[in-house]
């Protein structure tokens, strides 16, 4: 059978040539360094329309006269060219291109070269990441790539990094893009216990990411991918030497000053408090010779509650550290058995986060095995990843909060102090409300010292990947794909003895009044087990064709996927009657078991058209199922089409020397959003009853069950795309190149947790696919090479981007909540979800200010005119930033490299809530008149004396929001190459800078911020780094 | 050949579908269906009976930090409503948080729909109704013993539910289970219309209701009791005076009841409270198996404040400093040092003011202590939450509904006995008795606020006395003025959210808002 298709393809083949009477040639093309035969690579006589490709053996046959270039190519191979001086036979070896190679992206069931996408699509290679101190995926890209914004939560070492292409779609839905590692999707849901699910992959071991923006390219992935998808590749094995790399990078981290928040020192407290508080001085420092400490008393001063020592402590400083961090890799990349390709990589890494305790330790290892089969027929790809994670998840709220609160004058240690050393402010034992009480903000650097948050994550990615061309039909392809990305996690938490946050006061009405005990040891566990299965199963048939159909590919396939969530906990309570802290049962649910389920199954099709080499068009359908909704409505229909116009190749560009390329691209498609796992949890259609926890009965004797509202009519949340894009690279060697994108995109059954008909529902909310968002935007992406030669290189890249998400349609409702919890009373929601405005967007009162600029202190703009001031003067002030952009520069000379990168936003808002706590005078008494709080430096200009005191609502004020535009520097490296220094071996040492500096006019502590409400924020250091990357 | 490739691609399509599309119907293992929770607990109904009762004091089914509804566990439950709503309003409680609303009710000036304090009660109304709908719904098909007393106790509590919408919005849709999964919405209902369905609701369930029953589940007491109060603000609701009904059922609850005046009256307000005599309907708290921001622990622990007051003498542990009382209450016991009442003794004067010349002043009037977390027979613990159950419905406002409705004329009411009755309250509480020409309207209203406030009912009280709004009757800070302005009649109801409004058109906003 084979020998007939080979002689009919040949056939066809050759026909075209037989009806010409010219010179023959005839020769075979072979890979140069396996010296294999080439099948399929292109034939043609330049400048003509005259071509053919070898058969199977790497023959191929063709006519031409003298003096003809005939051009041999092939993907991922260098294009050759040779003068026909009317040999017979002309044998050709094709060198491997290893830059061509890199431009074959990854779009989801196969990939495709860069020049031939028809979607808007990004790729980041290693040589774009950002360097120095990198712990997880999320840090390599930021900045990187247009119109994708990562902000983490924060200096966390594994801080939880919330990704949005294009702004997201989604209000009630997931909003993030979907993940997709070596073809696996992975769970967006964290593991217990860890921030940042990308952190347990290591940095080191990933080769590239590709991000798919528009719907063209996203609809392959139809359900997940609304909000764009970011494919990540990790790295493979060498056909060639085995080679090993070691990498090694030590940091140091620090908060610099000014990233701390200026509130009062010491002394100027004693000042404020002296001037506003003169009743209040007695609650200053402590009483001379009560605390036994080495800290120095600063001054003594007199009160009516006789003379107190006064001490000068910066509590920031105490809660913060120097950071060490040590990472170290090694991997071997190798041709085992001459056979199997593979890499194996082990990683280490041990983070300190600049706030005490607060610890990170990863070991990773990786395998990977590419071997291939029967003449390549049957390909496997075998990819393993294991991490195991040790952490310490600090009571950030606590410790960061406290370090604002805590009264300055206080010492940070008393031996003396039954808290274990630290100083802790108390009632006295003869206080007739409440002795032995504890007053005031409890000692931050206890709160760290005296907590143990172990978390412990073994965690697994694994998948393999059977490529198989058959052998009668090698153009056709069975693809299938097995994944398992597997955690188990534990939590303990313990406080040691005579922690603050354990001092309970013991009930019982026989003991003395006030009579306190410590509950040391074990506070809460968890065991959590996460278990995500993927099959993946698909054919795919290409076509390399000679007329006007240059060539076509088609994939069809089946894809499912079941997560799987199921822990438990161990829960505590202080006994009722000794205060001493026991387990928590729960009878109906001893374990405090936790168990969810999703399933998402998908049947998918793509087809590639490449007509002439000019136009390229691409279909695809997805349908795809999700177990959120019932059978009914269980199945969404995702259609999408490209077009991509090669301009270069057309003849009134084809002689134009200074553009190298050129290409249009015309994008439509629908994507589909389910995950409303966040918001109603994993079973939102079907009526189930939930146990009542046990502290939730009401009648003795029956347990309590209720009846959980479910919305049956749910369905999949449509996002219609449409992009229209260019690419371009001008002059020689590259000097400029990038892309232009312009996009809009509808989404409509937006899934929404929003208002029903009262009485109608089994609770006053209901998930509901109702209303619509309306988003716009481009992505500008450049590259520019001014410098090339062997001396000196320079080359610059940038993106800007712009992109805006407005709410359109709420049915029938004005606005719902979109969170933004402030630091002040209960239910006090910033953030508004509104129709007409963009999403999320902030719902304030416009402050008055006096002619000298000062704010008035309660004084509102009456907007609507009606005498009062009301919800109906609020207005609505836009938080998400619209323009973003990073840009950065590399710089060789010789030996020596220096690169650096940066990014920011030219607009959005920040809620600087440390003027609404801190800022405020009349929040330096506590509320119960027995202790002092800390407050903004009013001297120093940090905060307004006219804002003494908050009264609903003040807290709606926009003088709370301050613009966030940002220039922060990401990275500045400085390297220095050293090639043989040993056998073969490259040496490359870097030193660099991470975060080293921020130009804003933000006057809180870090514009970059997600939520939009600055509070408690976890300072992100400027870290240091030396490194050094051996190849050998 | 081309055989070879269809066999192959059919038999590969052929594995794809059959592979477990079936695995698309997920199933919860912590959270259970109706059939695994009838399987598995033959208490079953019991059980979301109990998540009814429980609805007027708990926030969510999943502690205290949960709740059934989108608003704020700590802020929104039933109960913290009806006494935010009905007391501070009202002349007697003030708070002074000034959290986003509540000032506009502690003066009651300044409403607008929305405030979120009206949104959290009119939420609960409409959270506890379909609830209620969905179990009326689920009962034809279950086996259960005794069905007709559940059903008949559903019955009761959404008939509270919808007393509650007749007496603070004024109308509302009426969701029953005839309607109960349609989603367009529901037309209006007038506040005619929903008293014509209580009424009829109670009328034919209190036959069917037992007399006695499990602690915390209705009784036909409990029936009698919201009927009389729905007959006593007829005229307030429909136009029409119907006191002879509300005489006719008080003295049923009266006569043939189970209950006795508790000998104390500060044993009716203390965590013990559980076994007295008096209570006809009790909100349950318990300091462990029942914890909520919004029961009992919100009077307790908000009218307590370390800056003047020991804690754990009320068997506290936090005192969040929010509520005082106002001379428009202990005014009404004349000179409280001398005051024989013990009603008097129930406010806490060291280090506070009579006056309240600023109500966010926490010193400016006095925290009433009426309602403690300790026991009233022996030791008690101390506790975050407190374990005092609210008693929504006793005897003693009994016998002042049936001695104001012989007041007002009823027929089948006795004046005579209406005087045994107001002196047996005020004897119990060793107050002086009264005679019979001292026994007036006026003094049915501030014998009600002697005996009944903080418990729910005095902005009801005011209405039907017609002192609530207007100029005729002025209290601290009503209307936003330390010493008290008249206010519009309009204010005889609150307004309508604006999230209801939004969310069916049908419905319509009460005048003046």
């Amino acid at each position: 059978m084979k020998t007939i298709f080979n002689s009919l393809l040949f056939t066809l083949f050759i026909l075209p040539s037989m009806l010409m009477a010219q010179n023959k040639i005839s020769g075979t093309v072979t890979e140069q360094s396996s010296s294999l035969p080439m099948p399929g690579v292109n034939v043609i006589i330049k400048g003509t329309t005259q071509g053919t490709a070898t058969d199977f053996d790497g023959n191929y046959q063709i006519t031409a006269n003298s003096g003809d270039v005939i051009v041999f190519s092939f993907v991922g191979y260098l294009t050759q060219e040779i003068i026909y001086n009317a040999e017979e036979t002309l044998n050709v070896a094709l060198v491997e291109d290893a830059a061509q190679l890199d431009e074959i992206v990854l779009i989801g069931y196969g990939g495709v070269r860069k020049k031939d996408l028809t979607g808007s699509v990004e790729l980041i290679t290693s040589e774009d990441f950002n360097q120095g101190a990198v712990i997880s995926a999320d840090q390599l890209l930021q900045g990187k790539a247009a119109g994708v914004r990562i902000t983490t939560n924060g200096g966390q070492p594994d801080a939880a990094p919330n990704i949005r292409i294009r702004g997201g779609a989604s209000l009630s839905a997931n909003s993030s893009p979907l993940i997709v590692i070596d073809g696996i999707p992975v769970d967006n849901g964290g593991v217990s216990g860890m921030s940042n699910p990308l952190s347990m992959l290591n940095p080191n071991d990933i080769e590239s990411f590709t991000i798919l923006k528009d719907a063209s390219a996203t609809a392959i992935y139809g359900s997940r991918a609304s909000n764009g998808v970011i494919i990540i590749t990790t790295k493979k094995g060498t056909s060639g030497d085995i080679k090993f790399n070691f990498s090694s990078r030590m940091s140091v981290g620090d908060i610099s000053d000014n990233n701390q928040i200026q509130v009062m020192d010491g002394d100027t407290y004693v000042r404020f408090i002296q001037e506003y508080f003169p009743n209040d001085t007695g609650l200053l420092g402590v009483p001379v010779g009560s605390v036994d400490t080495n800290q120095s008393v600063s001054q003594i001063i007199s009160t009516p509650l006789g003379d107190r020592a006064i001490y000068d402590t910066n509590w920031q400083d105490a809660i913060y550290r120097t950071s060490i961090t040590q990472d170290y890799n090694f991997s071997v990349r190798a041709n085992m058995l001459e056979k199997i390709p593979i890499r194996a990589s082990i990683g280490y890494n041990d983070t300190e986060g600049v706030v005490k305790t607060s610890d990170y330790e990863r070991i990773t290892a990786s395998l990977r095995l590419t071997p291939e089969f029967f003449d390549e027929h049957l390909k496997i790809d075998f990819n393993a990843k294991g991490t195991l994670v040790d952490k310490n998840d600090i009571d950030e709220g606590g410790a960061l909060g406290g370090a604002i609160f805590m009264d300055p004058t206080k010492p940070i240690y008393d031996s003396n102090s039954i808290f274990g050393g630290y100083y802790s402010q108390m009632l006295p034992p003869d206080d007739a409300l409440n002795p032995n009480a504890l007053v005031g903000a409890w000692n931050p650097l206890a709160l760290l010292e005296q907590r143990q948050r172990q978390v412990n994550v073994n965690g697994i990615l694994a998948n393999i990947e059977l490529d198989y061309k058959f052998h009668f039909l090698p153009e056709l392809r069975a693809v299938t794909l097995i994944g398992l990305e597997a955690s188990r996690s534990k939590t303990e938490e313990r406080f040691s003895n005579n922690a603050i946050a354990t001092y309970t006061l013991v009930p019982d009405p026989s003991v003395p009044a006030g009579t306190y005990i410590f509950n040391p040891g074990t506070n809460y566990r968890e065991r959590q087990h996460i278990t995500n299965t993927t099959w993946e199963s698909y054919l795919a048939y290409r076509k390399e064709l000679n007329g006007f159909i240059n060539s076509y590919d088609v994939q069809a396939g089946y894809s499912y996927q079941k997560f799987k969530n199921d822990g438990n906990k161990d829960e505590f309570k202080t006994d009722e009657v000794t205060g001493i802290r026991v387990p928590n049962i729960d009878p109906e649910n001893p374990n405090n078991r936790y168990f969810s389920l999703l399933n998402l199954q998908s049947f998918f099709g793509r087809a590639n058209v490449n007509l002439n080499d000019k136009y390229l068009l691409t279909f695809s359908f997805r349908a795809d199922g999700s177990s959120f909704f019932t059978e009914e409505n269980r199945w969404g229909y995702f259609p999408a089409a490209a077009l991509a116009w090669k301009l270069k190749e057309e003849t009134f560009l084809n002689n134009v020397t200074f553009i190298n390329d050129f290409k249009l691209r015309l994008g439509w498609g629908e994507t589909g959003q389910q995950d409303i796992s966040g918001s109603v949890g994993f079973f939102p259609s079907i009526p189930v009853f939930e146990i009542g926890s046990p502290n939730s009965q009401y009648i003795e004797g029956v347990t309590l069950y209720n009846a959980k509202e479910f919305n049956p009519d749910l369905t999949w949340e449509k996002t219609t795309t449409y992009n229209l894009g260019v690419d371009f690279d001008f002059f020689n060697n590259n000097l400029l190149s990038g892309s232009f994108d312009v996009f809009k995109r509808e989404t409509t059954d937006l899934l929404v947790l929003t208002n029903v008909p009262p009485g109608q529902a089994l609770s006053d909310v209901l998930i509901q696919n109702v209303g619509a968002t309306d988003s716009e935007g481009f992505e500008l992406n450049l590259n520019l090479n001014p410098i090339q030669d062997d001396v000196f290189s320079l080359s610059l890249n940038g993106n800007i981007s712009y992109n805006i998400t407005e709410v359109t349609d709420l049915d029938g409702a004005e606005q719902i909540s979109a969170g933004g919890n402030l630091p002040i009373g209960t239910g006090n929601f910033l953030l508004k979800h509104a129709v007409g405005e963009e999403a999320g967007s902030a719902w304030v009162l416009k402050q008055v200010y006096d002619d000298n600029g000062r704010p008035i202190l309660g004084s509102f703009v009456d907007l609507n005119g009606d005498g009062n001031i009301t919800d109906d003067d609020k207005y609505y002030r836009a938080i998400q930033p619209n323009w973003t952009f990073g840009f950065g520069f590399t710089f060789n000379y010789k030996n020596w490299d220096l690169s650096s990168s940066f990014r920011g936003q030219l607009d959005g808002e920040v809620y600087n809530s440390r003027r609404l706590t801190s800022g405020v005078i009349d929040n330096a008494v506590s509320q119960d008149g027995n202790s002092l709080n800390n407050v903004l430096d009013f001297y120093a200009g940090e905060a307004d004396v006219e804002i003494f005191d908050i009264q609903d609502p003040i807290q709606f004020s926009d003088y709370f929001l301050e613009n966030a535009a940002f220039l922060r520097c990401e990275n500045i490296v400085v390297g220095h190459t050293l090639r043989d220094v040993f056998k073969n071996a490259t040496l490359k040492i870097y030193a660099a800078v991470n975060n080293p500096f921020i130009i804003t006019d933000y006057s809180g502590q870090d514009p970059e911020n997600f939520g939009g409400i600055d509070n408690n924020f976890y300072p992100r250091p400027t870290v240091y780094n030396l490194g050094i990357n051996i190849d050998f | 050949m081309k055989n070879n490739i269809l066999k192959i691609l059919f038999s590969f399509i052929l594995l794809l579908f059959t592979s477990c599309t079936d695995d698309l119907n997920t199933e919860p293992i912590v959270e259970l269906s109706l059939e695994q929770l009838l399987a598995q607990d033959p208490d079953a109904i019991e059980g979301i009976l109990s998540r009814l009762y429980g609805s007027f004091a708990l926030s969510g089914a999943d502690g205290p930090g949960s709740s059934d509804i989108s608003d704020d566990p700590g802020e929104s439950p039933f109960l913290r409503g009806i006494v935010n709503l009905q007391d501070f309003t009202a002349d007697a409680m003030k708070n002074r948080w000034g959290d986003n609303g509540l000032d506009q009710l502690t003066t009651t000036s300044d409403w607008t729909p929305d405030n979120k304090f009206f949104r959290y009660l009119y939420n609960r109304i409409f959270f506890t109704i379909p609830q209620c709908n969905n179990l009326l719904s689920i009962l034809p098909n279950v086996d259960v013993e005794n069905k007709e007393v559940i059903i008949s106790e559903v019955r009761f509590i959404r008939a509270l539910a919808y007393y509650y919408l007749i007496d603070v919005f004024g109308k509302g849709v009426l969701a029953t289970e005839n309607n109960f999964g349609q989603t367009t919405p529901l037309p209006q209902a007038s506040r005619q219309e929903l008293f014509d369905y209580v009424e009829a609701e109670l009328i034919q369930i209190e036959p069917i209701l037992l007399t006695s029953n499990t602690y915390g589940r209705a009784t036909k007491a409990a029936a009698q009791m919201l009927l009389s109060k729905l007959y006593l603000n007829a005229e307030v609701y429909t136009g029409t005076a119907r006191y002879d009904d509300a005489a006719t059922y008080s003295n049923r609850v009266i006569t043939d009841g189970v209950y006795s005046l508790e000998p104390d009256f500060v044993s009716v307000f203390s965590a013990d409270n559980d076994t007295s005599n008096e209570i006809i309907f009790p909100l349950i708290a318990d300091a462990v198996v029942s914890q909520s921001y919004g029961n009992t622990t919100y009077i307790v622990n908000g009218s307590l404040n370390t800056e003047t007051m020991p804690l754990a003498e009320f068997g506290a542990t936090d005192g969040w400093g929010g509520h005082r009382s106002t001379k428009a209450w202990y005014s009404l016991f004349g000179d409280l040092d001398t005051s024989t009442d013990d009603r008097a003794s129930l406010f806490w004067t060291e280090g506070h003011n009579y006056e309240m010349t600023d109500y966010r002043e926490w010193t400016d009037g006095y925290p009433s202590i009426k309602f403690r977390n300790t026991n009233f027979t022996g030791t008690s613990l101390t506790s975050l939450f407190s374990s005092t159950d609210f008693p929504l419905f006793r005897l003693a406002d009994a016998y002042l509904m049936y001695a104001e409705c012989a007041v007002r004329g009823a027929s089948g009411a006795d004046l005579n006995t209406a005087l045994q009755y107001v002196n047996d309250v005020r004897s119990r509480s060793n107050a002086s008795t009264i005679s019979q020409s001292e026994l007036t309207l006026q003094f049915i209203i501030d014998e009600r606020a002697r005996e009944l406030n903080l418990e729910g009912h005095r902005r009801t009280d005011l209405i039907r006395f017609g002192m609530f709004t207007g100029g005729s009757y002025l209290w601290p800070w009503k209307g936003g003025i330390q010493n008290g302005v008249s206010i519009p009649d309009s204010y005889r109801l609150f307004p309508i959210p604006s999230t209801a409004l939004q969310a069916n058109p049908n419905l319509t906003q009460n005048p003046g808002f």
